[in-house]
């Protein structure tokens, strides 16, 4: 008899709940970039917009605008700036509305 | 326009019947609207026993007749126009939408004279799954958003990794 099915038997489960325990291979996930909003200056996020192969990233005046629904964790953003850019580690992003995946983040580098 | 009292009573009480009834049993149909495929091989490795779907009550349905929740990934090329109205009117309502991965939210492909663009430009949108491709613990998440089992965590985030607004 497999063990499994034993165990099964002797406990009376044979399902466990979402999510039962930390799963170990969401380490391992490209997860979209998160900012140091003072080390990020108007230049470098210009240079950051550059190297985004999609849309998620782009500049409005002092603010850079970040669309995580467009992002691919390619991690373009972090080889351009790896001083201002880090992993953020968040990957269950689901949202109801496309509007909340639209992040501001602001440039603060610039002030004195 | 603001729903009145009234409406937002009878749109929570929708809410709840359809988290009631959908809880526990849920039926998808995945749609490809001209994906790479990576988020189809993560929709796959659901139903394998590492994250075994099944036991929390979502099954996976060829018919769109049968199903409760259609999971739409890539930019809805225009050539598939017809089919992915055919498929949703023949969904019974209640039904939920889904768009999965950077493609269907519109990060990927700009909208041309062959893609959409993204998949609200087509059908009515529920709950949105970035990621390139998401990870089945992402699609998982998002299931359980779609419905409310799981709260949803982005509004809360900020992505700024040195501190809060300001």
């Amino acid at each position: 008899m497999p063990l499994w099915f034993a165990r099964g038997l002797r406990r009376g489960v044979v399902t466990t709940r979402y999510p039962a325990r930390p799963d170990d291979s969401a380490a391992w996930l490209p997860t979209p970039p998160a900012f140091r909003s003072r080390r990020l200056t108007r230049d470098l996020v210009d240079r950051m917009v550059a190297a985004c192969p999609g849309t998620a990233l782009s500049r409005r005046d002092d603010t850079l605008v970040f669309d995580v629904g467009a992002c691919t964790s390619c991690g373009r953003c972090a080889e351009a700036a790896p001083e201002a850019v880090a992993s953020s580690g968040e990957f269950e992003l689901a949202a109801t509305s496309r509007s909340v995946l639209i992040k501001e983040i602001p440039i603060r580098g610039d002030e004195p | 326009m603001t729903p009145s009292l009234d409406e937002a009573e009878a749109a929570r009480r929708l809410r709840d019947t359809i988290a009631a009834q959908f809880g526990r049993s849920l039926h998808i149909r995945t749609l490809d609207t001209g994906s790479c495929a990576v988020c189809e091989q993560e929709i796959r490795l659901l139903s394998a026993p590492h994250y075994d779907l099944h036991r929390l009550g979502f099954f996976f349905t060829p018919a769109p007749r049968h199903a409760d929740l259609l999971l739409v990934t890539g930019p809805m090329v225009r050539a598939f126009d017809v089919a992915a109205r055919k498929t949703y009117e023949a969904m019974p309502g209640p039904k939920v939408v889904v768009a999965t991965g950077a493609c269907a939210l519109g990060g990927v492909y700009p909208k041309d004279p062959f893609v959409h663009g993204d998949v609200g430009q087509v059908l009515p949108v529920d709950v949105w799954i970035p990621g390139c491709p998401p990870s089945p613990l992402a699609l998982l998440h998002g299931l359980g958003v779609a419905v409310g089992r799981l709260a949803e965590k982005t509004p809360g985030l900020t992505f700024i990794a040195d501190g809060g607004q300001g």
